[in-house]
């Protein structure tokens, strides 16, 4: 890629980002509720006076531009600011949490890509026979059961009546950690199945219907190299985008999935951030996860040239 | 952008409500909260209330604690989650100690001497205590800490307002001089307005103070080995504790919520936990591995009225006090695990003259039965006919949590019921707490399904709500002889004394049903039927009741 165009991604890369940090600043200012409530400590201290006080150590009281602006200002020097809730740096906050929710959308993402790549494989080889119908029958019902449902199916069996796996917490260590994440894991990677395998079902048949798949097949090339060296290969681009797109959405979509099984990862720490207004927490994990999208679909922009040859002449043609 | 908009918090408020149907699944019963035959688990009017549990026989290497949330900070003056006090409890000591009955005790201070006038209290510092880095606990100690207490913005702050000046008057001595007689300071002392922290240590640590990776500041029997944001907190049993020593060397906590925190304790992953919600203690009555514990508390379900529409007249709040199915609301929102209660205050708060206000709770329960009889619904009938509610509906606020939801219902069939039309208005949950603070939420409601807990062991510390100028008195409630006895009561240190204008004070506010008591809220202990020991009444808030955990019998 030329510096000329490389600067024009990095622009438009800030430029969203500065342009949802004031999105999310605005929506969680307007969400219902007053945190100067939870931060005035017990209802027998909600007098007027107490919280009056609070608003204004807190900022609480400055229009929205003004409360923006001291943020950008602060996190423009690397000051993410302190937690309402826990005294504690909103940095540390996050620091000890991500690692959990990247090694659960990790793991979620292999069963995906293994399952659902491995299922469209499948699917497209044996094309029309009952294999083919029960690939898109079962992932397609898997698809229309939601998360949440999915990890209390599989907590209240797996977990709680036949004691396989455990059910709260993260586990330490590699094996630990496995042995933890699996269920959630497998909660998450469940819903997207379906369209990976879909999407690899039909990047295959498109594939295999091009003309030099039919010259090879005349030559007498056997169907498995075939299907290896040739269908999968173009088929590639589809399903590593899809793939990357699908895992950019589980980085924002773990909420539900960490509050079922107890893991204290970003998504938890949103959603009570939000529940408990506050505010720092909640502005920082949320434009976290913007960056995680933004930052992965990005990759495989870039990446989806140098994985299909024919993208890549059509751009430099 | 759409996906930064999916960590919506109602999938926590879905969750909770696919809880219920978890718990199907995992007990197999019909509903967390009734079994199949639509009776509760256990019958609310029987349940015993006990502070104790059996002492334990052998030490433990280690258990496993689950709270419902982490600790926000474990720096009481400006956090103060109960999570965190939980934990914090068993690592550091107060000035006073408060006992698993309620009651309170010099502790720290070895001696404590009020003069004859009520105005002054001389603490005398115990000797040979030792912070957990090994330095010696001072008079100096406890001065600066009760000063840290008492600055502005501070959450003890506001027990300091009768004190006039703190001193250290002797190498081992703190006086505290007061502008009036205050009763309930002492109480406070064995709150956390009384905590001696390590001076060295909390300001070592400066703004982190409180926050994971920073060592504790405290004298008791643990101390804080490691606290890993987001994943566990582990106390250690502390080698230099010049106490008992605890049975269990190591207490680690961990947190969940909702459906994860019921799954956790079903399937042995923690040991023991207090249950916050009685809803969540319902849903593991069926597992016979876990023995539940139900200790006196001060929490209650209240209802508190407003003075925008026809609940301004006291006589319709009695009636509507008359015709309230309490015993229908503790089965079948709570599981029969809360106590039909005529007063807003637990029996928790009973911390003296236990006798004279039980007598006092049985006599009240005329204003406000179990279960309303038919001369009950005559006489509240009549109430309304005198008083003539006007035709607009009563609005009852509540959000959408499922016991409140129940009382919401049984309040607008007991009004129905009496002849008083009668609404709900939900609200969501992130909003239900701005009814307590901001009177523009309330003015468009006439009574609140609400709940409300006290800190201090004395009844008194509740019914300064009463007062005419009190900002939780929304009903509009005023009489000039209650103000005076609340007054008075408030510096009253004799306990007999106190505790006789407290019943008055108390058969005054329940007769004017300026809020009227639904039920009282146990402290639920629930634990592995293998360990005993931990205090089970509300003094798990502030008595180091991990110290006291241990195994049920020799395992040899």
């Amino acid at each position: 890629m030329n510096p000329a165009a490389l600067l024009r991604r990095v622009t438009g890369l800030v430029a969203t980002l500065f342009a949802a940090s004031f999105v999310i600043f605005a929506a969680v200012y307007a969400a219902p509720g007053d945190p100067a409530v939870f931060l005035a400590g017990g209802r027998d201290k909600l007098t007027p006076e107490r919280l009056a006080e609070v608003r204004a150590q807190y900022h609480l009281d400055e229009p929205l531009i003004e409360q923006y602006g001291r943020w950008l200002w602060d996190t423009a020097h690397l000051d993410l600011g302190r937690s309402f809730k826990y005294s504690d740096q909103v940095a540390d906050l996050i620091a000890s949490r991500l690692p959990t929710t990247l090694e659960l959308v990790a793991y979620a993402t292999l069963l995906y890509v293994v399952l659902g790549v491995g299922a469209g494989i499948l699917a497209a080889v044996k094309r029309s026979t009952w294999v083919d119908s029960a690939v898109v029958g079962g992932t397609t019902l898997f698809a229309s059961v939601p998360s949440f449902v999915a990890a209390i199916a599989l907590v209240s069996f797996f977990g709680v009546k036949l004691d396989w796996f455990p059910v709260t917490g993260a586990g330490e260590g590699l094996a630990g950690t496995v042995h933890h994440l699996t269920l959630p894991a497998l909660s998450l990677a469940l819903g997207a199945l379906a369209i990976i395998s879909r999407v690899t079902r039909q990047a295959m048949a498109d594939a295999a219907a091009s003309d030099h798949v039919e010259a090879a097949r005349a030559s007498g090339v056997p169907e498995r190299d075939i299907v290896r060296r040739h269908v999968l290969r173009n088929a590639l681009g589809p399903i590593v985008t899809m793939c990357g797109l699908v895992m950019a959405g589980m980085l924002a979509g773990t909420v539900v999935v960490e509050t079922a099984f107890g893991i204290s990862g970003i998504g938890s720490l949103l959603v009570n951030a939000i529940n408990t207004h506050d505010f720092p927490v909640a502005q920082a994990v949320l434009l976290l996860m913007v960056t995680g999208y933004v930052v992965v679909t990005t990759l495989v922009d870039l990446a989806h040239p140098l994985l299909d040859p024919r993208v890549k002449e059509v751009r430099t043609a | 952008m759409t996906t930064a908009r999916r960590g919506k918090p109602t999938a926590r408020a879905a969750l909770t409500a696919l809880t219920a149907t978890a718990l199907l699944a995992a007990t197999g019963c019909a509903g967390a909260d009734r079994p199949a035959g639509g009776t509760a688990l256990l019958d609310a009017s029987r349940l015993k209330l006990d502070a104790t549990t059996p002492a334990a026989a052998s030490p433990l290497k280690r258990a496993n604690w689950l709270l419902e949330d982490e600790p926000d900070s474990l720096d009481l003056d400006t956090g103060g989650s109960s999570a965190g006090r939980v934990v914090l409890t068993n690592v550091c000591e107060r000035l006073y100690q408060l006992q698993p009955d309620m009651t309170t005790k010099p502790f720290l201070a070895r001696r404590a001497t009020t003069s004859a006038d009520g105005r002054k209290l001389t603490l005398t510092i115990r000797d040979g205590v030792t912070f957990h880095d090994g330095t010696k606990l001072t008079a100096d100690d406890v001065l600066w800490s009760l000063k840290r207490h008492a600055a502005d913005g501070m959450e003890q702050s506001d027990e300091f307002g009768n004190v006039a000046s703190m001193r250290k008057t002797g190498p081992d001595e703190v006086t505290v001089r007061f502008t009036r007689p205050d009763a309930v300071f002492a109480k406070a002392l064995a709150g956390d307005a009384g905590i001696v922290w390590n001076r060295r240590q909390v300001e070592k640590s400066g703004k982190e103070y409180g926050t994971p990776g920073r060592p504790d500041a405290c004298s008791g029997p643990y101390e804080l080995a490691s606290w890993k944001s987001g994943d566990s907190l582990t106390l250690r049993a502390y080698d230099g504790y010049w106490g008992k020593k605890p049975l269990t060397r190591e207490v680690v906590f961990r947190w969940a919520a909702d459906s994860a925190f019921v799954n956790a304790l079903r399937t042995g992953a923690a040991d023991g936990a207090y249950a916050e919600s009685p809803n969540t203690a319902a849903a593991l009555l069926a597992d016979k591995d876990l023995k539940q514990y139900y200790g006196p508390s001060t929490a209650s379900l209240v209802l508190i009225p407003t003075d925008r529409g026809g609940l301004a007249d006291p006589r319709i709040r009695r009636a509507l006090s008359l015709a309230l199915d309490r015993k229908g609301i503790a089965e079948s929102g709570f599981g029969g695990l809360v106590q039909p209660w005529a007063t807003p205050v637990g029996s928790g708060a009973w911390g003296y003259e236990k006798t004279a206000f039980a007598a006092a709770q049985k006599e009240l329960s005329d204003y406000a039965p179990a279960s309303p009889t038919d001369a009950d619904i005559e006489r509240a009938k009549r109430l309304v006919k005198a008083a003539d509610p006007g035709t607009d509906p009563v609005v009852i606020g509540t959000d959408a949590t499922q016991g409140r939801a129940v009382i919401a219902n049984a309040t607008r069939a007991a009004l129905q019921s009496i002849g008083v039309r009668a609404e709900i208005r939900t609200v969501p949950t992130s909003q239900f707490e701005e009814f307590y603070s901001d009177p523009a939420a309330r003015s468009d409601i006439d009574v609140l399904v609400g709940d409300w807990y006290i800190s201090k062991a004395d009844p008194m510390g509740f019914y300064k709500n009463g007062k005419s100028d009190s900002p939780n008195n929304w009903a509009g409630f005023k009489d000039a002889a209650y103000d005076r006895k609340v007054t008075e009561a408030l510096g009253t240190l004799d306990d007999t004394e106190r505790s006789a204008l407290a019943i008055d004070v108390q058969r005054a506010f329940v007769k004017s049903a300026v809020w009227i008591g639904i039920a009282q809220v146990p402290t639920i202990l629930v634990l592995d039927r293998g360990l005993t020991g931990p205090t089970a009444s509300q003094a798990y808030l502030y008595y180091p009741w991990a110290a006291g955990l241990g195994a049920r019998k020799d395992p040899s």
